[in-house]
């Protein structure tokens, strides 16, 4: 069978094996687009993986004063968890902590949803009484009096459980400089995309796992098999010339939404071609019996 | 299709209770049906027909040409569709609506919106008294919905936004529960009185406040931004900026209203 090349960068014939999760969206507006940033930094740190984050959350792209509420500059954030329940004390949580706190910040809802979940609804008790509901075009409001003047919190948001948790490319090439370029083009690619974040630092993962280890109570540990210090010492998947290998996780609030940002992600990388040092473009799964979504690289390149 | 029009024929010798004639009852019957609706409101029998000539087929669109302030009720429980009126509407224009919109090129006599739940009502000219207030056997005024008018207003408004082009009479957004009142060049004596969570937006300092409201002096409101993007999405020429002194009251009754007088 011929190998898939794009640009001399060899496509692995594989997929990347994802799951479930519920996801929600809302938007941070501040008195400018830096304070809004740093609001949604915020609220979206320490939010890599849900293994021991409580949840996976990034910014999905900045809003111009015209797609916002209030007509100020905003932050679109997006917020996944592997169950409805947790995403409730996740959103209250960050926001309360990280958004109600930020100078001038306001929130609303960002998606419309099966489901609502609460924002506002719960953020309004730190207005100890002096809260102010205010419905506007069939939508509420809360005004919560605080130092900085009133944080303004859309009542509820929406809640999907559409989302898809896991889509993957992993990065193989002759230098660890080759990789990253590589790879920070992709994150870049993908951060134009609607409906999806990369929610480890930067976008990327240097540290992928497989599940277990010979520890007890370690339920994950490095991913031997693409170390590339261990090439001669373990069933190395990788060939001898390969100094580094990163990972891309994506986070999307479809199905669909994932396969466009890989596909975008793989003609990013691929942009430099072979001579750039990157040679395989490959996918994570567990064998794909653990997630019911595949996304086969031949069929997104194709 | 074109909109179902029901041109007046001459001035009528009653006052027209109209609510029969909103889209969902009128939808599925024939032009023979609809013109025998009776709409008297004396013992003198009066049908449609009789008032009204009736062109055009959408049930959906409703369009009252030439109508007077005696045509009342009209758009009354209004569920969805829209009501186009040249003309004056009389008393209870859409009261007690839910959704849809009435847009009216003169002026609506009393209770306009009055005890509405949802929906828009647009008013070129002016309105009687007690536009949002309480229709006949509520207990509660406005619940929701929107009113722009190009005069007592909003008495026991309980959600819901009111814009006032001119100015606008005494008490207005009296004894509010909640909701919002925008006026836009003040209002007569005791705006405001008795009110206990709902806001009265002005856009000129207003000549006299009651003294049961406390000036918490001036800052920004993201609120008002939020709202006033809203409002010209809806079509208004208005500009509020985010400034404003903010009053709290009435602290006669509840205190948790507010005047907010744009700086």
């Amino acid at each position: 069978m011929p190998e898939l090349k794009v640009k001399g960068v060899t496509i692995i014939e594989t997929f990347a094996e994802a799951f479930p999760m519920v996801a929600t969206r809302v938007v941070i507006t501040a008195p400018t687009l830096e304070w809004a940033l740093i609001s949604a930094r915020t609220m979206t740190g320490f939010a890599t993986s849900v293994i021991a984050c409580g949840a996976e959350a990034g910014i999905e792209r900045t809003l111009s004063r015209k797609e916002t509420p209030d007509g100020r500059p905003g932050v679109a954030v997006l917020l996944f968890t592997m169950d409805a329940g947790k995403i409730q004390t996740q959103l209250r949580n960050r926001v309360g902590q990280c958004v109600l706190t930020s100078p001038g910040s306001a929130c609303y809802a960002g998606l419309e949803g099966e489901k609502k979940l609460k924002l506002g609804a719960s953020l309004r008790f730190f207005g100890d009484g002096w809260q102010v509901s205010k419905v506007i075009g069939g939508r509420r409001y809360w005004r919560i009096p605080v130092m900085g003047g009133e944080f303004v919190c859309e009542d509820t948001t929406g809640l999907t459980k559409k989302a898809v948790g896991g889509g993957n490319l992993l990065v193989l090439g002759k230098s660890h400089a080759a990789v990253l370029a590589a790879c920070s083009r992709a994150v870049k690619a993908m951060s134009e995309m609607p409906d999806v974040i990369t929610p480890f630092p930067g976008g990327i993962v240097r540290s992928g796992s497989k599940v277990g280890s010979q520890y007890k109570g370690q339920i994950a540990s490095t991913n031997d098999a693409y170390c590339p210090s261990l090439k001669g010492a373990v069933k190395s998947d990788l060939p001898l010339d390969i100094e580094a290998v990163l990972e891309i996780v994506i986070d999307g609030l479809s199905a669909d939404a994932i396969s466009d940002a890989m596909y975008a992600g793989i003609h990013a990388i691929a942009r430099g071609g072979a001579r750039e040092g990157v040679t395989h473009i490959t996918a994570g799964n567990y064998g794909g019996n653990l997630g019911p979504h595949h996304f086969h690289l031949k069929e997104i390149v194709g | 299709m074109s909109a179902l029009t029901f041109e007046l024929k001459h001035t009528p010798d009653q006052r027209l209770d109209l609510s029969p004639l909103v889209p969902a009852r009128l939808n599925g019957l024939s032009r023979k049906e609809i013109e025998a609706l009776t709409i008297n409101t004396t013992r003198t029998k009066l049908t449609v027909g009789d008032a009204f000539k009736i062109k055009g087929k959408d049930a959906e669109r409703l369009h009252f040409v030439g109508t007077d302030d005696r045509c009342d009720k009209i758009g009354a429980a209004l569920a969805g569709g829209e009501i186009a009126i040249d003309g004056d509407a009389g008393m209870l224009l859409g009261t007690k609506m839910k959704r849809g919109k009435i847009a009216v090129t003169g002026s609506a006599s009393v209770l306009a919106g009055a005890s509405m739940s949802g929906g828009e009502i647009s008013v070129r000219r002016n309105v009687g008294d007690q536009a949002g207030g309480v229709a006949v056997g509520e207990t509660m005024g406005m619940k929701g919905g929107f009113i722009s008018i190009g005069a007592l207003l909003g008495e026991r408004l309980r959600r819901g936004i009111i814009v006032v082009g001119g100015k606008a009479g005494d008490y207005a957004g009296a004894r509010m529960i909640a909701g919002t009142l925008v006026l836009k060049h003040g209002a007569g004596r005791c705006a405001g009185y008795g009110n206990r969570r709902g806001s009265l937006i002005f856009l000129e300092k207003p000549r006299n406040i009651l003294p049961t409201y406390s000036d918490c002096g001036v800052m920004e409101f993201d609120y008002l931004r939020l709202l006033d993007k809203w409002l010209r999405e809806q079509g208004l020429r208005i500009r509020f900026g985010a400034r404003a002194r903010r009053l709290m009251g009435d602290m006669a009754v509840l205190g948790k209203g507010e005047m907010l007088i744009l700086a």
